[in-house]
């Protein structure tokens, strides 16, 4: 299958070089795609544990702590680290 | 009591189809939000609030206004650099509406000053650097029960979350624990104005009755990329905030 990806947030521009879009096997999961990313990532760099997911536009919850819920081809695969700013 | 003609005159622009009614924009004058902070989100937010004709604007800020501050504050000005902020904040905002009453808090409230400064509002928006403030905005108006909007910024990107506590995720549903504190994180001034306006039409539409506010939603804006999503937040049914609501 095939998913979109999307990152954003803080420190966006440390994952600028992934792709826009990852091939996965038939029935991987959210944790499987999540390693996936990770290990394209550049040396040194990690999503932080508060990083929000969302699949298809519904929050799952974070990298620390979320659903498993199942990935299907199409979905997109959204990668918020939290902002705060004032 | 109705609109004076003063005021249809100056809210001319925003009265009519699509935008407010004649008793939307009642409801504005009837309500007082609370802003904290007022620098590069909360500043335009409470900017917009006040042109609105919200009818009471509370703002809270601490310490004195420094030169970096001025790519993003836009309540401050190069005459202010180096004295307290909170005070010239609210007399800009009162120099911008003389239908409107602006209070100032000139630090960050406490636990039980946010609670007693959000018991006199309906509503909240929350723009403070830390997510240690913004969690105790959001547990204040979770038990006022009040909305509350949180807009948040980094470097190019944005985002703001719409909370009714008790029928959507609140703030701490989201972030079960503080995520670290950046005291110099970059921010383009652009990104702020656009975000903390759009907190304020939020609370327009809340305030007013008008419109579809995104409650239980968090909009994202990655202005470094270009594109604006929408996430569907969900509540956490353990959450220490809202959970027993």
């Amino acid at each position: 299958m095939k998913i979109r990806v999307v990152t954003m947030g803080r420190h966006y521009h440390e994952t600028e070089d992934l792709p826009e879009f990852l091939e996965l096997q038939e029935q991987a999961s959210l944790d499987q795609a999540i390693e996936r990313l990770r290990q394209l990532l550049p040396p040194g760099v990690d999503f932080p544990g508060s990083c929000l997911i969302a699949l298809s536009g519904k929050h799952v919850g974070s990298i620390d702590s979320h659903s498993a819920v199942p990935l299907s081809d199409g979905d997109e695969l959204m990668l918020l680290a939290p902002v705060a700013g004032g | 009591m109705n609109l004076s003609p003063a005021e249809k005159e100056r809210y001319a622009r925003q009265l009519g189809a699509g935008v407010l009614s004649e008793e939307g924009q009642l409801n504005l004058r009837r309500s007082t939000a609370l802003v904290t902070r007022v620098g590069g989100m909360g500043g335009p937010a409470a900017l917009m609030l006040t042109m609105a004709g919200v009818g009471r604007v509370i703002i809270a800020h601490g310490g004195d206004l420094i030169s970096p501050d001025l790519n993003r504050q836009v309540l401050g000005s190069e005459a202010v650099i180096g004295q307290p902020r909170a005070p010239h904040f609210a007399d800009y905002l009162r120099s911008m509406n003389r239908f409107v009453e602006v209070d100032y808090v000139d630090h960050e409230p406490s636990d039980s000053e946010a609670l007693e400064l959000v018991r006199k509002s309906n509503i909240v928006l929350s723009c403070p650097p830390t997510f240690a403030e913004r969690l105790r905005l959001n547990r204040a108006a979770t038990e006022a029960g009040i909305p509350l909007i949180d807009a948040a910024q980094w470097g190019m990107t944005g985002t703001m979350m719409v909370v009714r506590a008790g029928l959507t995720a609140c703030l701490q549903c989201v972030y079960p624990q503080p995520p670290p504190f950046e005291e110099f994180f970059p921010v383009v001034g652009a990104i702020s104005s656009a975000i903390g306006s759009l907190a304020a039409l939020e609370a327009i539409k809340i305030l007013s009755g008008t419109g579809h506010p995104l409650f239980g939603k968090m909009l994202t804006y990655d202005g470094f990329q270009g594109r604006a999503t929408t996430m569907e937040l969900t509540r956490a049914v353990d959450c220490p905030c809202c959970g027993n609501l």
